[in-house]
């Protein structure tokens, strides 16, 4: 390696002192050449001679310039060195030919590759012009060395590049070509529209092909479902208070009861009565009612439960089966998917909303359940640990897990062995206290109420309390409600309303069942409510306001009592639809709304309005008139009824 | 479900005091039922059907989250004369024109 570097250095440098030798020869001649540059041009052979010397020079060392200074041209030490005269040779051709271009053109300041300045072959002997030129000093530059070379010919060039003009040229046509497909691609694109536009009339068929498909069905439903509960809102986003209208007076208002809301449904509720209304806690626009059996259209099923929603009269949101007439419903407040109906036949149905119109659950047709009609049930307990109480008129009670209905949890059967007729207790209401669920009163087809545990317990068994007697009405017991103890205080917590057949609503105060009594007692109403002039078929407490309550009866009047206020008669009184008889009234969970249920299949949703709202006072006031009517009550029963009597405070 | 259940469908519809007009359309604009004359419908079909493709654009757009799950519930245009209600579903529209008066 250093030898051949070192041999490098040594040609480089005899390679310079040529230059040199050259360059000093050439400055020579250029001022030789100046006398050369005459017009007259003599052949002179010593001066031939001397030119063709000077013109291999020259040749050497333009090749060496012409090979280094061209770009591309590569060219070891050794090739110049050894092939020199090879390369001669060559570039006498390459000179020959652009001598051709160059030969009366001699540029003053010269970077092109091939120097026009210098001289052919000494075979060759062209005419020698005269010019001003200046030879082209590449020489003195570096000579930078490149390894493989590739020596191109100046014919192997490629193409003549495109010039400006040409380039232009193409790309506009490309532009061009572009745009065109592009507006081809347009106007198919709207050909197609067109086209589509123009199939956009259905055939008849389609039509039909459509309206019958199972997708189009679900459609229908959840679209009307929107579109009628929108309709049903009717409230004018636009309209403007400022604008002063004919204003009702509102005077009336403040002490009437408003009617929502009727629901009556042409298919279903036509030639049925309504047996049980009740309100979900959940969702509370939803409104379930039950109904007997339509007489008249015999493949119907006997038995229907609707669910309504307040916001869409017109139709009922589920329509669910029975076979046999369901007395009583009940939403199921933990499970808010579940419906719950007690029938005459002493079936309890179990229906779930999101399932069809059958039940889902019933209990067995069996004498493990009840085999009379259910006529009262309610669910009483929490949420993990609830269960559903029904009552039959054949005096049995039993408890159910809502998921087991197979068979009851509990089955209790009433005796009342100090009856004087008959052991059996023909149950048909039944209430629990507020936050009870170990005992519960019934009222009976005769009039009376008992008071029932449902476990045994010291001192008592489980069954009927056999030595207290609610004696009071003279016929069957329609309804028995506990009061709601709104005020989570237990003052009022033992009052209990009924209603019955006997044309009375009654107040009673019932007797603790944690200190039953040994002998017997009879225990009378704290009050007589004797506003009807019919059957009052059911009396509900307010859950908002502590003195108010509700009663329905066979004229069709709705009655809303408030103890405070007067104790004789209902404060506010109206007659509901066409003066049917009322079945069922239920409040909602607020207290605001009342839901009757009529004998003619309709169920009307009342606002109480303002009434309903209980001023600062009333709980005082209520144990007030309590404690009144108690007084009352010793005082009359001490004058009336003599003898012994036990009365209970 | 047959033709007749629509056609109750339609008309309880109808037999609200303040609805003026019910149409069923699909999703390409074309009238499958309607109470209007037929070319009011085709109108009527034509043009909401496009604002409705507009609105679901939009909504889908503005759903700039990973998974789009947004979309069109309802769209209910209030006009001066009256309002236009459109229950959309996957392959139909259900058009009401209702009266916005106030009782």
């Amino acid at each position: 390696m250093e030898f051949e570097r070192k041999r490098e250095l040594e040609e480089k440098k005899l390679r310079l002192a040529r230059l040199k030798q050259q360059r000093e020869e050439r400055n020579r001649l250029n001022s030789q050449s100046t006398f050369i540059s005459e017009p007259a041009y003599k052949t002179d052979p010593e001066r031939d001679r001397k030119i063709n010397e000077y013109a291999r020079t020259l040749l050497e060392e333009k090749d060496k310039t012409v090979r280094s200074s061209r770009p591309g041209t590569l060219s070891s030490q050794e090739d110049l060195v050894s092939s020199d005269k090879d390369k001669i040779e060559k570039s006498k051709t390459v000179t020959v030919h652009t001598n051709n271009y160059t030969n009366n053109y001699t540029p003053p300041n010269v970077s092109v590759p091939p120097s026009p300045t210098f001289f052919p072959a000494p075979r060759f002997m062209p005419e020698l012009s005269s010019g001003q030129g200046e030879s082209v000093d590449i020489a003195s530059k570096e000579i930078s060395l490149r390894e493989g070379g590739i020596q191109t010919d100046e014919t192997s060039f490629g193409p003549l590049p495109l010039s400006e003009e040409q380039i232009k040229e193409n790309i506009l046509k490309e532009i061009e070509t572009a745009k065109a497909k592009k507006a081809a691609e347009e106007a198919e694109r709207l050909r197609i529209e067109a086209e589509k536009k123009i199939k956009k009339d259905l055939s008849k068929k389609d039509k039909e092909a459509l309206i019958n498909s199972t997708k189009f069905a679900e459609f229908i439903d959840n679209s009307t479902g929107l579109i009628e509960n929108i309709l049903s809102e009717r409230f004018d986003i636009l309209i403007d208070y400022s604008v002063v209208e004919d204003v009702e007076s509102n005077e009336e208002s403040g002490n009437h009861v408003k009617c929502i809301n009727s629901f009556f449904d042409d298919r279903w509720s036509k030639n049925r009565s309504v047996t049980d209304v009740n309100f979900s806690n959940r969702n509370p626009e939803l409104v379930v009612a039950s109904y007997n059996k339509n007489s008249s259209a015999k493949y119907e099923p006997d038995g229907i439960v609707l669910v309504w929603n307040l916001r869409q009269p017109e139709r009922p949101n589920h329509v669910l089966h029975s076979q046999s007439d369901v007395l009583t419903t009940t939403f199921s407040d933990f499970r808010p998917e579940l419906i719950i109906g007690g029938t005459y036949s002493g079936h309890i149905m179990l229906w779930d909303t999101r399932a069809k119109s059958s039940p889902i659950h019933q209990t067995p047709f069996s004498a493990i359940g009840h085999t009379h009609p259910i006529y009262s049930m309610q669910i009483v307990g929490t949420q993990n640990d609830h269960n559903l109480i029904t009552a039959s008129t054949d005096g049995v009670i039993c408890s159910w897990q809502l998921d087991m209905l197979s068979h009851p949890v509990e089955r209790l059967e009433l005796i009342h062995s100090e009856h004087s007729k008959t052991d059996e207790v023909s149950v048909t209401s039944v209430g629990f206290p507020h936050n009870e669920t170990t005992a519960f009163w019934v009222g009976t087809e005769e009039g009376n109420i008992y008071q029932v545990n449902r476990r045994g317990r010291p001192g008592g068994k489980a069954g009927i309390n056999q030595c207290d007697f609610y004696k009071g009405h003279w016929g069957p017991v329609t309804g028995l409600h506990f009061h709601p103890n709104n005020n989570d205080s237990d003052e009022f917590a033992d009052l209990f309303l009924t209603s019955s057949v006997d044309w009375t609503v009654k107040l009673w105060r019932a007797k603790s069942f944690l200190m039953p009594s040994t002998s017997l007692q009879i225990i009378t109403p704290l009050h007589s409510f004797e506003a009807a002039d019919d059957y009052v078929y059911d009396v509900k407490w307010s859950p908002r306001h502590p003195a108010q309550f509700t009663s329905v009866d066979g004229t069709g009047k709705f009655s809303l009592w408030n103890m405070n206020m007067d104790v004789e008669v209902p404060i506010v009184s109206t007659e509901v639809g066409q003066g049917k008889a009322l079945n069922k009234v239920q409040w909602d969970k607020e207290g605001r709304k009342t839901v009757i249920g009529s004998s003619d299949g309709r169920v009307y949703v009342y606002d109480i309005g303002e009434l309903s709202v209980p001023k600062e006072d009333e709980n005082t006031l209520l144990q007030k008139t309590i404690s009144e009517l108690t007084d009352v009550n010793i005082n009359d029963n001490l004058d009336s009824l003599g003898g012994r009597f036990y009365y209970s405070k | 479900m047959s033709n007749t259940e629509v056609e109750d469908t339609i008309k309880r519809l109808s037999a609200n005091k303040y609805v003026q007009a019910v149409l069923i359309v699909n999703k390409e604009g074309q009238t499958i039922k309607s109470t209007l004359d037929e070319s009011l419908s085709k109108k009527y079909s034509d043009l909401i059907t496009k604002l409705v493709e507009q609105t679901i654009h939009v909504i889908r757009e503005m759903d700039d989250e990973e998974n789009k799950t947004n979309d069109l519930s309802f769209l209910r245009v209030r006009t001066k004369k009256h309002e236009i209600l459109v229950a959309p579903d996957t392959d139909y529209l259900l058009i009401v024109i209702q009266d916005p008066e106030k009782s």
